[in-house]
């Protein structure tokens, strides 16, 4: 996975996004859960503010612009951007593992088939704009 | 309109939105004289996206909304190919389409 085709800094930045990006929706999921009931926009606006949850949300979302600049650096945007998609994968799985959800045999079927997706993309090569990339 | 179709239109733009939001991104790793002019960009674009997300789910059940993002993945490889230049091989192509198909069986279960 270290070769010329998946630099570690890649795969390192490529894995951090995911799973920033994965633990970003489990903790939104859960602030927006415990929400009051608002009549309004603007109470909904005040309960988001007041919610300690949603500083960690924001601090996710900071963490995942660096992160993910980071990674075009390195890589096209085609090429990264499917990456991402692994985030429905551990979503999907996380929910059955913590929150005890179930996972209809449909569901089962998308997981293949997008990981197929994403092999599909990690065989073609991570830059195609040869000097404007920074290298390695 | 219908409020169904306001919603799946505010969707679909809202991917397409993502798809300038991402390429302004990528450009910020292009063009080093104006990193920071590109970043800020692409991050005003994206909370752009959020809020037309957001107004759509006013219409449309998450359930309905959430399958038609995976639309983005779509627009972000057009736009990379046609703004960016970057060479979409069919292998790429054919990756992007599963990966449509993948994540819209998941999440129509969900």
């Amino acid at each position: 996975m270290t070769g010329a085709r998946f630099p570690a800094r890649l795969v390192i930045g490529l894995a951090v996004a995911i799973a920033l990006d994965t633990a970003l929706q489990l903790v939104w999921k859960a602030g927006v859960a415990d929400l009051p009931d608002a009549s309004s926009l603007r109470e909904l606006v005040v309960a988001v503010a007041r919610h300690p949850i949603f500083i960690l949300v924001v601090a996710l979302m900071a963490a995942q612009l660096v992160n993910w600049l980071k990674v075009l650096d390195h890589a096209d945007l085609s090429y990264a951007k499917p990456f991402t998609s692994l985030s429905y994968v551990t979503v999907c799985a996380l929910s059955v593992v913590l929150l005890g959800e179930h996972i209809a045999p449909l569901q089962v079927v998308g997981i293949v088939v997008v990981v197929a997706g994403v092999w599909c993309v990690s065989q073609t090569g991570h830059t195609t704009l040869g000097g404007k990339a920074k290298p390695e | 309109m219908s409020p169904t179709a306001l919603g799946v239109l505010l969707v679909v733009v809202s991917t397409m939105v993502e798809g300038f939001g991402q390429t302004f991104l990528k450009k910020s790793a292009l063009d080093a004289a104006r990193r920071h002019h590109w970043i800020l960009l692409g991050v005003a674009v994206l909370i752009v996206e959020v809020l037309l997300y957001s107004g759509a789910l006013r219409f449309l059940a998450v359930s309905t909304a959430f399958p038609i993002t995976s639309l983005s993945f779509v627009m972000v490889t057009l736009l990379s190919r046609w703004l960016l230049g970057e060479r979409v091989t069919p292998l790429r192509w054919a990756g992007v389409g599963l990966i449509l198909i993948g994540t819209s069986l998941i999440v129509a279960q969900a």
